[in-house]
């Protein structure tokens, strides 16, 4: 008997067809992934399964029995718990306001704080996920914040959890945590269904997995009897390949370095402390460390949005400190950015628009200061065609494709630049392994055509997989500077932790 | 969500224009209100299309609708970029009064006082819009705010000035002096004069300029997206003092062209109570500041306007309906446009 099983699935959205039928089921106990590239349909599957989204057609049953959520309440009350991908949490309440909220035992009208409190504390210790009752969440890291995410499903006795990408923003050590609790709680009884992309993850900790393609369930697996090849295959329909061909780059002069950059937060501390790096022609230099550690506002202060307190910058020689992001640009500076479609695109703008920005005051887009609109078309249809990016035409909005295409246009844009330093900021985070590797094959590229490439990337495994020398920041310090052959996941995870501070 | 974006799309499509569904649900409320008052809808319909749209009615009409697409147009500029200048009743006072000072006291012949009259308004509008931009780009006061903040003041002095220092004396009222016959801008068709040519060649320009100019290709992706703009290296804060310099310039010319087109002199409070500044607003606001989309709306509020006066001399029905007609056009098309930006 599953614990948990949807049947045929159909979910429309006008004419796009998210869910075509797809079937799952998870037994009690079970860590199960679920598999498949962007657009295949898991954030609809889920979002049915938690009451989010009323499926067209299927049917969902919890023990056999069929069930029917109008809302993530319904769901809830059935046992369901979800673990979203952006937190859900109010920043100014404490933990444990956090975690009863909306379930609060109460006292005639009052809360009952101390009980409340009470269950809290015994939860977290007895699932061994410990947080601070009293902490507020504002002050917490994000490895916390998700502790918390979770106790908040148990505190209402969900006998299912859904974890929606819940790596995505731990160190190493933090993600082994993690799959610690997550092992304990399916020993107790509970089902895990763990959404992904990161196939490591699946081999390390699930049972069995689901692979979704096009809406459509492509393979339901056991891992013990599968290997990430068949996975891959599964999930993209043709083989890929996962290891980079990398090659020993011989670097050559300085293009992008900084010199004691010092940034002050807003609490009052520095986010940004007396940082100097130096990326030379034909090197990726990565920059591993945990979101929030001060990666942010140190490419802030590089690209040319915020101004350092103190130190300088510099770009093939030119002291940029006091410059503006044009005057970088105009120097030699691309920039892929974290957030592409707040920052790298207009997502409500034609691709053609998109795709030509900095390109449109010079020949051949602009003449003059007039510029030429059969000129921007044929601009966005070469890169289109260059960067393989799937659009009906250059016409199109942005913000209507996938967030693997969206990603490749501000690539191709930014690369055809052909500056000589390039600051790739998460420049595959959410994409799937297809898009990722052609990203990354890019990247690579790049450096082999001589630009200077900081890679900055709160994913360990890409880190790994593209730097020729990885330095780790943690509190905004770099604590290491690491060649590659030195650098590998347990070294650069601990100092990602903020271990080996004492030694650095 | 991406989906359900995809699927709106598609649906949007198939449906009427909002504009058509708009206008013909004001129509029928307003033909409600019209019955319960007592009277004739239709005729009430009739004499509004007869007195804005038929041949005898279209100077009257192109009069009205010039300070308003004009108005419009200061609006659309800085909108285009995602930015709102609420200042403009301030600026027009200043250019109605540059305009109406600069024929009488410079010592040039009549047109090269009006031409110095409408460049010095235009100046004067510009630079004191500009001002609100200084503000927000150095001081991060918000533009929203200093713009209309800063709109009190200039109409507060140009009324001190028309009353007092500047008053014609020979007449009681609070105005500025006449303006000499040959400074006043030629007649086309009474009561239709060269201010219409000047504010229709700014649309053009203003049409141009968005299309197919790096500026304006850099305001419009300015307004998509601020972020997306700078990082891509627009210079946001001078681009923010130019934008706001024309839209207070457009304003300043306004103001300027009806005092040297129809009424020849600076008369406290006569440039503000058609409150074209409003009505600009909101033509450039339901069509996000696009260009031609924002004419459209001006002339379209200006025939509505200028038909309720019609309505009013011919049927008893008060010209106040097509304020109600107007306002539910556009409460219906903000609505669409509202539910369209949640999904």
């Amino acid at each position: 008997m599953a614990e948990i099983a949807a049947i045929g699935i159909v979910k429309r959205f006008g004419g796009l067809v998210a869910n075509d039928g797809v079937s799952i089921s998870a037994e009690r106990g079970e860590i199960h992934a679920v598999m498949g590239e962007n657009g295949a349909g898991k954030t609809t599957l889920m979002s049915v399964l938690f009451g989010l989204l009323e499926p067209d057609a299927g049917e969902i049953r919890l023990r056999d029995v069929p069930v029917r959520f109008r809302s993530p309440i319904d769901a809830m009350r059935a046992g369901i718990g979800m673990v979203h991908q952006s937190f859900k949490l109010f920043d100014s309440l404490t933990v444990w306001e956090n975690i009863v909220y909306g379930a609060e035992p109460a006292r005639g009208l009052f809360i009952d704080r101390g009980a409340a409190r009470g269950r809290v504390a015994e939860l977290s210790e007895r699932r061994r996920l410990a947080v601070d009752p009293d902490a507020r969440v504002g002050d917490l890291s994000v490895g916390v914040r998700q502790r918390i995410e979770i106790l908040k499903t148990l505190y209402r006795d969900a006998r299912i959890l859904i974890l929606d990408e819940p790596t995505a923003v731990l160190t190493p050590p933090e993600r082994d945590a993690l799959f610690a609790v997550l092992k304990s709680l399916a020993t107790d009884g509970r089902t895990i269904l763990l959404v992904t992309h990161k196939l490591h993850e699946v081999t390390a900790i699930t049972d069995r997995v689901t692979v979704l393609r096009d809406g459509r369930t492509i393979a339901s697996l056991r891992t013990a009897d599968t290997n990430a090849g068949e996975i891959v295959r599964a999930m993209t329909g043709r083989n890929v390949n996962l290891k980079m061909a990398k090659r020993a780059a011989p670097p050559g002069d300085a293009v992008l370095s900084a010199d004691g950059v010092t940034i002050a937060s807003s609490s009052g501390g520095r986010a940004v402390d007396h940082v100097s790096l130096t990326v030379r022609s034909g090197e990726i230099v990565g920059v591993a460390g945990v979101a929030g550690n001060g990666q942010n506002e140190l490419i802030e202060a590089l690209v040319g949005v915020r101004k350092p307190n103190a130190g300088q910058v510099s770009i093939s020689g030119h002291d940029v400190t006091r410059a503006d992001v044009a005057t970088r640009r105009a120097v030699g500076l691309a920039y892929i950015p974290e957030d592409r479609a707040a920052v790298g695109s207009a997502p409500a703008a034609a691709a053609a628009d998109n795709l030509a920005m900095g390109f449109h005051r010079r020949a051949p887009l602009a003449s003059g200061p007039f510029i030429n609109p059969s000129a921007f078309a044929a601009w966005a249809r070469t890169l289109i065609r260059r960067f393989a990016i799937k659009i009906a035409n250059e016409r199109v909005n942005v913000g209507t494709l996938s967030g693997g295409n969206l990603q490749k246009i501000v690539v191709a844009r930014e690369l055809a630049h052909e500056a000589p330093a390039l600051i790739a900021e998460q420049p595959t985070r959410g994409l799937d392994v297809a898009a990722a590797e052609s990203i990354h094959a890019q990247i690579v590229a790049e450096r082999d055509r001589g630009r200077a490439i900081l890679l900055v990337s709160a994913e360990l495994s890409e880190i790994l997989a593209l730097s020729d020398r990885v330095l780790v920041m943690f509190e905004g310090r770099i604590l290491a500077n690491l060649p590659r052959e030195e650098a590998d996941e347990h070294s650069v995870g601990l100092l990602m932790a903020g271990r080996g501070a004492e030694a650095a | 969500m991406r989906p359900l974006l995809r699927a709106r799309l598609s649906r949007e499509r198939l449906r009427p224009p909002p504009v058509i569904l708009a206008i013909a649900f004001a129509a029928l409320t307003g033909a409600a209100l019209i019955l319960a008052s007592g009277h004739n809808p239709l005729n009430a319909y009739v004499e509004i299309v007869r007195g804005s749209l038929s041949p005898a009615a279209w100077p009257d009409t192109l009069n009205w609708a010039t300070p308003l697409v004009g108005m419009a147009l200061a609006a659309a500029i800085p909108l285009r970029g995602g930015m709102v200048n609420l200042g403009g009743d301030g600026q027009l006072v200043i250019g109605g009064l540059i305009g109406a000072l600069a024929p009488v006291f410079l010592p040039v012949p009549g047109a090269v006082g009006a031409a110095a009259g409408l460049a010095l308004a235009a100046l004067g509008g510009g630079l004191y819009a500009a001002l609100a931009a200084w503000g927000e780009v150095r001081h991060g006061v918000s533009m929203l705010i200093s713009s209309l903040l800063l709109s009190y003041p200039a109409i507060g002095v140009t009324s001190y000035l028309a009353r007092f220092p500047l008053r014609d004396v020979s007449t009681g009222l609070p105005q500025t002096m006449m303006i000499p016959p040959n400074a006043r801008l030629p007649v086309l068709a009474e009561p239709l004069n060269a201010g219409s040519l000047l504010i229709a060649a700014i649309a053009l320009a203003v049409i141009f300029i968005d299309r197919r100019t790096s500026a304006g290709y850099e305001l419009r992706m300015r307004g998509k997206n601020s972020r997306f703009a700078g990082y891509g290296g627009v210079r946001l804060g001078p681009q923010a003092a130019w934008a706001m310099f024309f839209s207070g310039a457009v304003a300043g010319l306004v103001g300027a062209t009806i005092v040297l087109g129809s009424q020849f002199r600076f008369i406290d409070g006569a440039l503000l109570t058609p409150a074209y500044t409003w009505s600009g607003l909101m033509a450039a606001l339901l069509a996000s500041g696009e260009p031609v989309g924002t004419i459209a709306a001006a002339l379209f509020f200006a025939a509505l306007q200028t038909g309720g006066f019609a309505m009013q001399r011919e049927t008893s029905v008060p010209r106040v309906l097509t304020l109600v007609l107007q306002a539910i056009v556009i409460l219906f098309l903000a609505m669409r446009r509202g539910l369209g930006r949640r999904a």
